[in-house]
């Protein structure tokens, strides 16, 4: 039973690095937010899961209830911020350094004016 | 999502936010104490008569941001299977997919990334269907949502795309979202 709890944290633990690393590597703040969502997704939830698995198994039901309950919300709530932040990013006026392959969104927006 | 078609709406000078119905106030209710009590998990007197006070005055005031239809729309057996294997099969299996794949380019010495926003027609016509797919593009690594706009009664999405293979904005929309939107339509119209 440890070992399942030990393969979920380092599942977590393996997306949540590859997620840093993105963060750190990628070249504009658009793709960056990209690599962050790995994070909040399969890196929180490999650990949610784990600590849930560990917390039945040791017994404590209500722990492990809540914890997965934190996940639900985590998952539910994390997608408006993301696309808020990106929304919010493009009409300051960040723009990437090398240039979009397609921006439909920006040639939109200018027409609307 | 749900937000901004509402703004955009009262800024043509049209629709208001509908009247609160009676039924959706006790399913927001319902929702509220159920998670109040997972949160605190202590089953005696006092826990539930709080539980229930507090979720009674949050869902006087906030059913109506919360429920614009029908409540009780998801009672139903195949609404709510098609929602159960949404949310346990498709989605995380495109979430794992997609999780790797994005792992796997911030991991890449070379660090492929082609990145440009694309816009994407949809077929699903309920706020609340529009609301849930957008919500799981931008969940799935590699993709964003950034805005919805609606033009001659089609839904269009924006979507930062971290590695654009077609700039065709139909087959754009079936590499991201063609089984997310399949799923979705089994649950809402």
């Amino acid at each position: 039973m440890r070992i399942i709890v030990d393969i979920f944290l380092i599942f977590g633990c393996f997306f949540a690095f590859a997620g840093t690393v993105g963060i750190i590597r990628m070249p504009d703040s658009f793709c960056r937010m990209q690599s962050s969502t790995n994070i909040a997704t399969l890196g929180t939830l490999g650990a949610v899961l784990g600590g849930a698995v560990y917390s039945f198994w040791s017994g404590n039901i209500g722990t492990g209830v809540k914890v997965l309950v934190i996940g639900m919300f985590i998952v539910l709530t994390n997608p408006i911020a993301g696309h808020a932040i990106c929304k919010a990013a493009y009409k300051y006026g960040i723009r990437p350094d090398k240039k979009f392959v397609c921006d439909d969104y920006g040639r939109d927006i200018a027409d609307g004016k | 999502m749900i937000y901004l078609k509402k703004t955009e709406k009262l800024e043509k000078g049209g629709v208001c936010l509908k009247k609160t119905s009676l039924s959706a106030v006790i399913s927001t209710f319902i929702l509220c104490f159920v998670f109040y009590m997972l949160f605190t998990f202590a089953f005696n007197l006092e826990e539930i008569l709080v539980g229930a006070v507090v979720s009674l005055i949050v869902a006087v005031f906030t059913a109506k941001f919360f429920i614009h239809d029908n409540p009780f729309y998801l009672f139903s057996t195949s609404r709510f299977g098609s929602l159960l294997r949404y949310v346990l099969l498709i989605f995380p299996k495109e979430l794992l997919k997609a999780n790797i794949d994005v792992a796997k380019r911030a991991l890449n010495p070379s660090l492929p990334v082609k990145p440009g926003i694309v816009k994407v027609p949809s077929d699903l016509k309920s706020e609340y269907a529009l609301s849930m797919l957008a919500n799981s593009i931008t969940l799935t690594p590699g993709t964003i949502t950034m805005d919805i706009a609606e033009e001659d009664g089609k839904n269009y999405y924006y979507i930062h795309w971290i590695d654009v293979a077609t700039t065709n904005s139909e087959k754009a929309g079936e590499t991201i979202k063609g089984t997310l939107e399949k799923g979705i339509g089994g649950i809402w119209k």
